[in-house]
């Protein structure tokens, strides 16, 4: 039998897979929203779920055994995640030329991003289950009951702590009046486009066009919310919610920071559009902290 | 306008659709007179919709077909 896994790392091993491999089974269903292809999609990143709770599962017993050069294939495991995001900004560029509206570089970036975090949770969560068996000193059972327990915290905390907001957190967001006025489109009085200029282009935005505005909560949330990434994430999930029959538009209003949305869409729901829109993720690359702003550099007043 | 009016900036300009003689000025766009209003209206529609492109009314009065 020398050579050969002991009952105890086989249980350790098989424990913190099952758990690393849920880990990565929870946390997908929240990119649900995000996804591009589902059931193909779906079934790439549960694997690579599945190869990143088994890279972690591993570390433990191959320490165990003194075999320290073993555990440097966890290197192999964060090329193995950075390939991940590369092929999933890849893929989501290019569907950019199918989908409504352009998604835009920051957004695709922060769900590459997502997806790759999302395989360091399944390691992490894996690693944290191997340790946890391999600590309890007690019988296999309860090695396994405990060291679930404990992957299944570390999950809780991940999930915790990578937790992005949405415009929703940030701002208010409320439907608003269309108007066309000479061939141009106004929404609660802001100017959006001129792009309007038959009869039949006017008479469709008035009669099923439908626009919101985004009211920011405080003043710097602004920086925020009028990026550009930012905006075109919204419109792009406002886009790909409802549908476009023609047209898409955002805008800001430099004097007080509102932001519209218009568009045309193909299943006219009020309600679902400002959902869509609330629920647009806050993007990594756009969000500003406004404590670290204010704080004093060394030198200044 | 570019970015601001919409999240694609890329803008081509295909046709103008005008009234007066005096501006047709040349370039790479397709350039027509129409006699009246109603014809103008007429020709800019139809290439809009042979181009699947988008119609500007100028204050001039002229029609400029462009694809966003």
């Amino acid at each position: 039998m020398d050579g050969m896994l002991s009952r105890e790392h086989t249980i350790l091993i098989v424990t913190s897979i099952i758990v690393g491999t849920l880990a990565r089974i929870i946390t997908i269903k929240e990119d649900f929203r995000q996804y591009p292809s589902y059931p193909n999609g779906y079934l790439i990143h549960l694997v690579t779920g599945f190869v990143a709770a088994s890279l972690g599962a591993v570390a433990i017993p191959a320490l165990m055994t003194k075999n320290f050069v073993a555990v440097t294939f966890l290197t192999l495991a964060i090329q193995q995640f950075r390939d991940v995001r590369k092929s999933e900004r890849e893929s989501l560029k290019d569907l950019e030329n199918t989908e409504y509206a352009y998604r835009g570089d920051a957004y695709i970036d922060g769900i590459a991003k997502t997806f790759e975090s999302r395989n360091y949770f399944s390691l992490i969560v894996a690693l944290a289950t191997g340790i946890t068996y391999e600590i309890v000193d007690s019988s296999a059972w309860i090695n396994t009951i405990c060291s679930a327990v404990v992957g299944f915290i570390i999950l809780y905390i991940l999930k915790r702590f990578s937790k992005g907001k949405s415009i929703g957190d940030i701002a208010e967001v409320k439907e608003a009046k269309i108007e066309v006025k000479n061939h141009e489109l106004y929404v609660d009085g802001l100017y959006v486009t001129n792009l309007l200029g038959t009869e039949n282009a006017s008479k469709l935005f008035l009669e099923e066009g439908r626009a919101v505005v985004i009211y920011p909560k405080k003043h710097h949330f602004r920086v925020t919310l009028e990026n550009f990434g930012q905006r075109q994430a919204a419109l792009f999930e406002a886009t790909r919610t409802l549908g476009v029959k023609r047209y898409h538009f955002t805008r800001r209003d430099f004097e007080n920071g509102r932001v519209v949305i218009a568009l045309v869409p193909i299943i006219n729901d009020k309600d679902k559009l400002i959902e869509a829109v609330k629920k647009t993720p806050l993007l990594e690359s756009t969000k500003k902290s406004e404590s670290v702003m204010n704080s004093n550099m060394v030198g200044r007043e | 306008m570019g970015r601001e009016a919409n999240t694609e900036p890329k803008y081509d300009l295909l046709a103008l659709v005008t009234l007066d003689k005096s501006r047709i000025l040349g370039g790479k766009q397709l350039t027509l007179l129409a006699k009246d209003e109603e014809e103008q209206k007429t020709m800019t529609a139809d290439i809009a919709k042979a181009l699947k492109a988008d119609v500007v009314k100028m204050n001039s009065g002229d029609y400029l077909v462009i694809r966003v």
